[in-house]
């Protein structure tokens, strides 16, 4: 059955005794979008992931992969989706090479398919030289590009990835990205993300925040980073308190931590110096900035928190 | 697709396994150990032809020992891949989670299949058994090593980790191999343990090992042997297979990520 959307799910629950662990997700992520669920740890990110590909299955709830339920066939899910977990599934004692053309056969490539497929993989991560190399002997952010190449190595419909750049340096996390649009890009491969890195969920179609299991607030990062504020205030004084106090009324309430204060500022022609000399000795320091993913996320994620309280 | 994944499983566990030359050598060792000291040791005990019988009456037992060792540990790979995460690769893969025992277990008795035939070969070098005898001796071994396997696969699919599979394995694998009656006629075996020989299903194997031998005291009919070791067999790979498809032995893999 074809379906615009390449993953849907409606009240998606996974309970594992009385902790529930993700809480009726609807989730509807059109095909070829790049999708980011962003949320701190043990917010339900990875077992979402884990229910959506088969690797568990639901409490309650469905979901959908291209329109065929997870749960009717789950081989043939498998064969539609790539997953790369949050950390390494491959054989540390065996070579790329083997690796990869160990996973090709499990997906039943043949071996001339599979050994043109591996060459167009290792080069695009520039890994031809380390090919017949044991995964021991690559650096972290080498083996994290050949776990993502075994998840593609299929072409898959759609691409799971588990905190793909966890842990690794700029340069490879870049690569990475560029390796994912690229995909995308040629192949209309529709990507599903965890990460906690934020500045790089802002090359998300759609983001949505998720805690305790349960989805928060949710669209396209340009929007929710428009929508949260023109300025953040971050203000450093000695008596947040007071300061809050004064700035309050006209900002709305501040995220206060310890010292530090940030006000969302809508107004994009306020003048902040004469904030600044408003506030007089009061403040230790002052900066305004633009407001990123980073900021949506805490505001979200705060006002959650509030809310729960 | 589902044979071309239970091929690849099956072509990892062998190159995996024989490119350890050094574990395959010394996979001998023990074997002729057994046969070699203690076969000579209790021998001296007896007189010269019992002597000579005994180490002829030893031969089919040290086979199935090789075969019973080389299949569990082979089978341990069903509980390493667990542990260290190469699993999920093989279980996010198109294929219905039961090929994977099924490959793993054909693997293992490959694998416990090559070391009997290498046993084999040193046997005949030495003399203590004919090349007729050993090619007589490789139908049984090869059912055997099935039940082996199939029995290690069993173990496998209940053990959580590498520690809990050796705390098992040493409970199942001495008692196995010694109330078996590989070492020793189980004739001469008081009643309680007589008992525990008839319900090890490798006993049935050694018998028949034992019917290849010919002139050797067997203790079933090879219909008994038979019907044990297939009928078991194939209930125990069902039984793995079922357990294997279970999502609750796979639990700690999927539960959650590492922080999300």
């Amino acid at each position: 059955m074809a379906s615009e959307f390449a993953i849907q799910s409606h009240g998606l629950t996974k309970q594992y005794g009385q902790a529930v662990v993700v809480n009726g997700l609807d989730l509807q992520v059109k095909a070829g979008e790049c999708y980011g669920l962003l949320g701190p740890n043990g917010a339900g990110k990875s077992t979402t992931i884990h229910m959506l590909t088969t690797m568990t299955s639901p409490t309650s709830g469905e979901a959908f992969i291209t329109g065929q339920s997870v749960t009717g066939n789950p081989v043939h899910i498998r064969s539609l989706v790539g997953l790369v977990f949050q950390d390494s599934a491959l054989d540390r004692t065996m070579t790329v090479d083997e690796n990869l053309k160990f996973a090709a056969a499990l997906y039943g490539l043949n071996k001339q398919r599979a050994s043109e497929r591996i060459d167009e993989l290792l080069a695009v991560f520039n890994l031809e030289k380390k090919r017949h190399l044991k995964l021991l002997a690559l650096s972290g952010g080498q083996r994290r590009a050949v776990d993502i190449a075994r998840g593609v190595l299929h072409k898959p419909q759609v691409l799971f990835l588990d905190e793909p750049t966890i842990g690794l340096d700029l340069p490879n996390r870049r690569a990475i990205w560029r390796f994912v649009e690229q995909l995308r890009r040629e192949q209309g491969m529709t990507v599903f993300l965890t990460t906690h890195y934020l500045e790089e969920a802002v090359a998300c179609d759609q983001v949505d925040f998720i805690q305790q299991g349960k989805l928060q607030k949710g669209g396209k990062p340009n929007s929710l980073i428009r929508d949260l504020a023109a300025f953040i205030l971050e203000i450093d004084c000695a008596d947040s308190e007071s300061v809050a106090a004064q700035l309050t009324p006209e900002f709305g309430a501040p995220l206060i931590e310890d010292q530090h204060l940030s006000f969302r500022v809508q107004d994009a022609d306020i003048d902040f110096s004469a904030l600044q000399r408003s506030l007089g000795d009061t403040v230790n320091a002052m900066q305004w900035r633009r407001p990123n993913l980073n900021d949506v996320y805490l505001w979200t994620m705060t006002h959650h928190k509030a809310g729960v309280q | 697709m589902s044979l071309l994944a239970v091929k690849a499983v099956m072509q990892r566990e062998l190159s995996k396994t024989f490119r350890q030359r050094g574990r395959l050598l010394s996979s001998m060792v023990r074997p002729l150990i057994w046969l070699l000291v203690i076969g000579s040791g209790v021998g001296s005990m007896l007189s010269g032809t019992q002597q000579e019988g005994y180490l002829q009456f030893l031969v089919p037992g040290i086979v199935a020992m090789t075969l019973l060792f080389a299949a569990l540990l082979s089978a341990l790979t069903l509980v390493y891949d667990k542990e260290f995460g190469v699993m999920r690769m093989m279980m996010i893969a198109p294929i219905a989670h039961g090929w994977i025992v099924v490959a793993k277990l054909i693997a293992a008795t490959i694998i416990a299949m090559v070391q009997a035939i290498m046993l084999l070969v040193i046997l005949f070098a030495i003399g203590l058994l004919e090349w007729q005898a050993a090619l007589l001796l490789l139908p049984p071994a090869f059912l055997t090593a099935l039940l082996c396997a199939a029995m290690g696969g069993l173990i496998a699919v209940w053990s959580k980790t590498l520690d809990n599979f050796a705390v098992i394995m040493n409970f199942v694998i001495f008692p196995v191999f010694f109330l078996s009656g590989a070492l020793y006629p189980v004739t001469q075996l008081p009643d309680l343990l007589r008992y525990v020989v008839l319900i090890n299903p490798f006993s049935y194997g050694v018998d028949l090992l034992k019917h290849s031998i010919p002139g050797s005291q067997t203790d079933f009919s090879v219909v008994t042997d038979l019907s044990v070791l297939i009928g078991f067999t194939i209930a125990a790979i069902l039984i793995a297979c079922w357990r294997f498809s279970r999502e609750s032995v796979h639990e700690p893999l999927f539960r959650g990520g590492k922080k999300g």
